[in-house]
């Protein structure tokens, strides 16, 4: 969002002329006092990091009470799980595929996440797709039943609340098209025709599409579901992690031939904001490098 | 506005600013994202003394909000910091497969004046309107807000990948305005126009806040040269569009240590973002559809 001289200071030149603009003081850059806490310096970040052991995730097992500490405690590990240890966690996730006492706590934890912690229910709903289990695959469906709320907090006309419970969703949505079942599909094509989020029908063309192979097929039938005006989605781009530049560019500009309507007009200049030359903040020094 | 109501204004303002602006975020937790975060660096203290200089941040703004406790990681400071150090550390910078560098993002986010914006400084508000603000100001340095919906962890975005593209979002406004480019009247946006159906949408935009993506390849930039344009759509950025490319380098281009809760945020909020705020969208999908 901007927002311009609408500042108090602003006003307060404009009321008062050029003589009250010199009384407030302009911001210096480097004074005051700096934070600081009573605690006692830890170890250095490369020094914490190298404490770590990868490769090692808890167990995923048990049942009964067991199996919710040892859920609670695979969570926290996946949470902090780093890029080299994805095949650890998917390793351990698919091993757990057919406990349904583990199956049963994530699905709690991803209904009371919920509520308090939204990036701890997008981890805990991930981890429930990718197990591919029937427990999950129930869960997943709960889950996409919660009511999509049409009121709350409103930001530039979106509703956090929509955002927040559309991205779950489209987590979840995300993990039935994963479980590649027939009933796992219905729910993903019906979630492209009739849910009322943008993010999750989006997330469900594009879950389809890649666990279908992006085959003409899995286009042609997601054609008799996606709705009027979305038909773009169906071609949208994906970058994936490993993509090169090249892969990356020809996609983008079969795209763009594709879709003419998506080259954008010529930017539009506007009336600038005049300041004068007070612009004497210097470049800090680099940051301290990572020991 | 007549001279009587402004100088009402005026008074009023002046009679409760400054210090008007008193923590009423949630500050007695953090997001599993945040923790996850915080765990890799445990309050690495000479990364704070050197962050509230690079962001140009105050104890008047941040009083009450965790700058004498700046090691508390469920206060708004403490936070702030938390996804700066994403920023400054956190991304691969491969010139082929990352949309831009650090140094872009850099630039864009942090205080100092440079080709990519006038110098800001950073502050926290308690709208719970708006996820932050890029602020216009006569004298000294512009002001980039962050609001509670970026701290509070209910909220989506109370993570330090979205937090951080939000700096990215507000900076570029600031980009905007020291090249004079006129991004629309909506907060420095495009309104969404009404629909006989009652909603409102402008193309494929379904918010009250609308940019084009301005779709540009990988290795199109140098990095360091995001600010640059041939004043032509082939080379231009709008805030939301780097904010997504943002996100997106941090899901699917970070540092190995980034913690998988980090990434899934950044994606989520980047897939999101791209599919309801582009008139000409959708923007890109970042990463792929398998759950992990």
């Amino acid at each position: 969002m901007l927002r311009h001289p609408s500042n108090w200071l602003g006003i307060f030149a404009v009321t008062f002329g050029a003589a009250a603009c010199k009384a407030p003081p302009a911001r210096q850059a480097v004074s005051g006092k700096a934070p600081a806490t009573t605690e006692a310096g830890g170890p250095s970040p490369s020094r914490l990091y190298a404490s770590r052991t990868l490769h090692k995730p808890p167990p995923l097992t048990g049942s009964g009470e067991a199996a919710r500490r040892n859920v609670l405690s695979f969570i926290d590990w996946a949470g902090m799980s780093t890029v080299e240890e994805r095949e650890d966690a998917r390793k351990a996730i698919t091993g757990a595929r057919d406990n349904g006492d583990v199956a049963k706590v994530l699905c709690d934890e991803a209904f009371q996440a919920q509520k308090t912690d939204h990036s701890r229910a997008l981890l805990v709903l991930a981890i429930l797709g990718e197990m591919r289990s029937s427990v999950g695959a129930e869960c997943l469906e709960r889950f996409m039943r919660l009511p999509f709320p049409d009121s709350g907090t409103v930001v530039d006309g979106e509703i956090v609340e929509q955002t927040a419970l559309g991205t779950l969703q489209a987590k979840a949505i995300a993990g039935l098209a994963y479980m590649r079942t027939a009933r796992g599909d219905e729910a993903v094509l019906r979630a492209v025709a009739k849910h009322p989020s943008r993010i999750v029908r989006a997330e469900a063309i594009n879950a389809y599409l890649w666990n279908h192979g992006d085959t003409p097929q899995a286009r042609a039938t997601l054609r008799r579901y996606v709705r009027k005006g979305e038909e773009a989605f169906l071609d949208r781009i994906r970058r994936e992690p490993g993509d090169s530049a090249s892969v990356f560019n020809r996609r983008l500009d079969a795209y763009l031939k594709a879709h003419p309507e998506a080259i954008p007009p010529v930017p539009e200049h506007g009336k600038r904001t005049e300041k004068d030359t007070l612009q004497d903040k210097r470049n800090p020094p680099a940051p301290p490098p990572r020991p | 506005m007549p001279m009587n109501r402004l100088l009402v204004r005026v008074i009023a303002l002046l009679t409760v600013l400054p210090g008007a602006v008193y923590p009423q975020c949630t500050q007695t937790s953090a997001s599993q994202a945040d923790r996850d975060l915080w765990n890799i660096h445990g309050c690495w203290q000479a990364f704070f003394l050197w962050q509230y200089l690079a962001y140009d941040m105050h104890e008047g703004d941040w009083s009450g909000r965790g700058w004498n406790d700046a090691c508390n990681r469920n206060l708004e400071y403490p936070k702030h910091w938390n996804a700066a150090y994403l920023v400054t550390y956190g991304l691969l910078d491969n010139y082929y497969q990352s949309f831009h560098g650090t140094i872009d993002y850099r630039s864009t986010g942090e205080a100092a004046g440079n080709s990519f914006k006038n110098s800001v400084y950073h502050a926290p508000t308690n709208r719970t309107d708006i996820f932050g603000a890029w602020v216009w100001h006569l004298i000294g340095s512009d002001e980039i807000q962050t609001s509670c919906l970026l701290y509070n962890p209910t909220v989506a975005n109370a993570n330090p990948g979205s937090r951080a593209g939000d700096f990215m979002h507000e900076g570029w406004h600031g980009w905007m305005n020291k090249y004079n480019w006129n991004n629309g009247s909506a907060g420095g946006h495009r309104p969404c126009q009404p629909q006989p159906n009652g909603s409102c949408t402008l193309g494929q935009c379904t918010v009250n806040g609308c940019d084009y993506f301005y779709f540009h390849g990988i290795s199109a930039y140098l990095f360091g040269a995001m600010w640059e344009t041939d004043g032509t759509a082939n080379r231009f950025h709008s805030p939301n569009q780097v904010q997504v490319e943002f996100l997106c380098d941090v899901a699917d281009q970070p540092q190995s240590w980034v913690p998988a809760s980090v990434r899934q945020a950044a994606q989520a909020d980047a897939n999101q973002r791209a599919a309801q705020r582009f008139i000409n969208g959708p923007g890109y999908t970042c990463g792929s559809p398998r759950p992990w």
